[in-house]
């Protein structure tokens, strides 16, 4: 793409399925969104690629994370709440009647904004998932899961010893981390992250940039931010999303160093946002 | 006189605010030049009129009965060395009767009608000389702060320390009424127990507070174990609990989570409709429609129900207290942060995984916290308990018999005429305080729960 194409509304960048990375993990084709009157995401197609890290960024009110909650279903609490389009997991459909929500996030899941651990011990937070969906109750077999979620979260030799303490008491970024570890926990093919670092200090946030980047290539990982050092660190691949149009997406490398989308360069050389 | 030189105190304070606020004004080319804004200017000329004043009055209300008495006394020329203090006071009261227009038991004694010119005259001469004080001693605050009004007075800071002064007031007069409430109960209790022991009243298992009006009656002394009104109250209780606990916390937890919100508009208010039912309405519902029906289905299945029942009571009083539990769980579930919530759907668990591991856990401290008030607010109930529980102080943990309940041995002994030095009577006290006691240290420990676990998720 050598000539930059005209920078319409209704333009969008889609990738060529033809190249040989382009394994998606989960598709959104045409996701519309409206909260009650507003349209928050405008017909947005994006994969989210296996082994990958997505990187979705665009100023606030994008409709990045409202398409983020999408992928697992979590709008469906919110009543006034309305998604059309298709998005598939491996795929299947996963607004398809046969998939159970609590199966697909199981299979997708989800870190939020801010740490919420439950107020129960470290342990308890980790167990909780691999409880619910029946992959172990108690005992041995529950430990090693607890004890290999957290050292995947690299959480395990900070808390080993505070395993019964709440999880509420652990600092800022760990609760984050703990999140994460209880996200792995049940094993998911995809896990959600919805601007992990917004409520961190500058070390914590780096703590779990790393970790994104250790925990890459096991799992398909979009990742929602407002910090695009921190996309471009941490992502293979980003999306750009203004007013709920997805503007531009492509390698990271190519969205920060040549984009193609001028209303993108304004974005990343901080024009506005 | 006294009422009138209030409303004049009050008029003058309305007119130092705006005297005050007027000369501060003056002194300045525009408002913010002024330390505080204008108002509180108006304020402090304003407090320094009412608050002397208001001091002079409330002295004057608190000290007038004792100088009146004690001066119409010394006028009316009656021998005080002579008579009993129950005579002086009789006197006292014929005399205070006679003055306010009453007729008393002595219309005829020369000596009363003269002590009664006498009171009425130095009361309107008492209410005068008061009165007199009242305008003097806010006529000199109020020019004592009018002439310290200066543009960079504090007026704002001295405002408001009157202001938290007043709201400390205040606090400490529901402190102090609480605590007068426990002395007067006290001072009664202790002399019950000077006439029954208080390990009889408290371990006796034998009620019966009819004593003997002459010596040759029988059952002369009555009986005061207090043992089986406990467990009646308990009993009820307990059915109550039974009732409202599981009701309650599930209606307020569909409400908090399933119910769509029309529904939760129109069947909230609705189910708090129960709270505003009067008890009394309430206990001739268990009385004339629960009692017989519960007495009826007893006989057609082969039990024998009185047909005032504690399970009577109970069921309705656990109608009644139903959504004191339901409002306060919903409170407490809803001051769970929903990040709670979406981070355990988001895990996959379900509404109900969801409710029952994470959401329950955290409102926990509150979810008690309403028992523990729903609790003693039962144990408080009377009008349920009078009519549809019964009056027999029967010892039993059978809910299909008649009980009855501190609350209703405390109506029964205390209505009516009652002779105020007996044991019957007394023992009314001592039930009180009993019942005081149990709801303060349940409230205590609701309170306690509450602040162990508040920080639990922040």
């Amino acid at each position: 793409m050598l000539l930059a194409p005209s920078d319409s509304e209704a333009e969008v960048i889609v990738p060529e399925p033809s190249t040989e990375e382009f394994r998606p993990k989960m598709n959104a084709t045409a996701v519309d969104v409206y909260y009650g009157d507003t349209h928050a995401v405008k017909k947005v197609d994006l994969p989210i690629l296996e082994g990958d890290v997505t990187a979705l960024i665009g100023p606030s009110g994008c409709g990045k994370s409202t398409l983020l909650r999408c992928f697992n279903r979590m709008n469906d609490a919110i009543a006034a709440c309305r998604v059309e389009g298709e998005i598939t997991l491996e795929g299947r459909s996963i607004f398809d009647a046969e998939i159970d929500v609590v199966e697909l996030r199981a299979r997708v899941g989800m870190v939020f904004q801010k740490p919420n651990p439950f107020p129960k011990s470290v342990y308890d937070n980790v167990a909780y998932g691999p409880r619910i969906h029946g992959i172990a109750r108690k005992g041995p077999e529950m430990d090693a899961i607890v004890a290999s979620s957290l050292e995947r979260a690299g959480l395990w030799q900070e808390v080993k010893d505070r395993l019964q303490e709440s999880g509420t008491a652990l600092s800022g970024g760990q609760q984050q981390r703990l999140c994460i570890a209880r996200a792995i926990a049940v094993d998911p093919e995809v896990i959600l992250m919805d601007e992990p670092c917004s409520a961190l200090d500058p070390i914590a946030t780096a703590k779990i940039e790393e970790l994104i980047c250790e925990l890459r290539g096991r799992f398909a990982i979009a990742i929602v931010t407002h910090n695009m050092q921190q996309a471009a660190r941490v992502s293979q691949r980003t999306a750009f999303f203004h007013l709920g149009e997805l503007v531009e997406y492509g390698r990271t490398e190519d969205i920060f160093t040549n984009p193609v989308q001028e209303r993108t360069r304004d974005y990343i050389t901080g024009r506005y946002g | 006189m006294i009422t009138f030189a209030l409303s004049m105190l009050l008029l003058a304070t309305g007119a130092s605010f705006v005297l005050g606020r007027r000369r501060v004004l003056a002194m300045v080319e525009r408002p913010v030049d002024l330390q505080s804004l204008p108002g509180y200017y108006g304020w402090y000329t304003a407090l320094w009129c009412l608050v002397p004043g208001f001091v002079v009055v409330l002295g004057w209300m608190g000290s007038a009965p004792w100088l009146l008495e004690g001066a119409t006394l010394n006028a009316s020329g009656i021998d005080l060395a002579s008579r009993s203090e129950a005579e002086i006071s009789l006197f006292m009261n014929n005399v205070k009767n006679l003055a306010s227009g009453s007729i008393p038991s002595l219309p005829d004694d020369p000596a009363l009608l003269a002590a009664a010119e006498r009171y009425i005259e130095l009361r309107g001469r008492g209410a005068a000389i008061a009165s007199g004080f009242v305008a003097l001693f806010a006529a000199a605050g109020f020019s004592y702060a009018f002439r310290r009004l200066r543009p960079n007075l504090a007026a704002r800071n001295d405002v408001e320390r009157v202001l938290r002064l007043t709201l400390m007031a205040c606090s400490t007069l529901a402190v102090v009424i609480t605590f007068g409430i426990v002395f007067s109960l006290l001072a009664e209790t202790l002399q019950f127990f000077n006439r029954v022991s208080p390990i009889e009243f408290l371990f006796g298992t034998h009620w019966s507070p009819q004593t003997a009006l002459r010596v040759d009656q029988v059952g002369s002394s009555g009986s005061f174990g207090a043992v089986p009104i406990f467990t009646g109250t308990l009993l009820i209780t307990a059915i109550a609990m039974l009732v409202a606990v599981p009701i309650g916390l599930l209606s307020a937890i569909y409400m908090g989570f399933y119910a769509s919100r029309r529904v939760r508009a129109v069947a909230k208010p609705l189910l708090e409709v129960l709270a505003g039912v009067p008890t009394v309405v309430y206990g001739f519902f268990a009385a004339l429609a629960v009692g017989p029906v519960l007495r009826d289905v007893g006989s057609a299945i082969g039990l024998s129900v009185a047909s005032e029942s504690a399970l009577a009571a109970g069921l309705i009083m656990g109608v009644m207290i139903i959504p004191f539990v339901s409002s306060l769980s919903d409170d407490a579930i809803a001051a769970v942060p929903d990040a709670m919530r979406n981070g355990s759907l988001g895990l996959g668990a379900t509404e109900s995984e969801t409710i029952r591991s994470v959401i329950l856990p955290a409102a926990l401290p509150g979810i008690v916290n309403a028992f523990l008030l729903a609790a003693s607010r039962a144990i408080g109930e009377t009008m349920i308990v009078v009519m549809a529980a019964g009056l027999a102080a029967n010892l039993t943990a059978n809910p299909l018999e008649a009980v009855t309940t501190v609350t209703v041995q405390i109506v029964t002994l205390l209505t009516g005429d009652q002779e105020f030095d007996s044991a019957k009577t007394l023992s009314a006290f001592a039930l009180g305080l009993v019942l005081f006691f149990v709801t303060l240290c349940l409230n205590l420990i609701a309170l306690a729960v509450v602040r162990r676990f508040r920080e639990e998720y922040e």
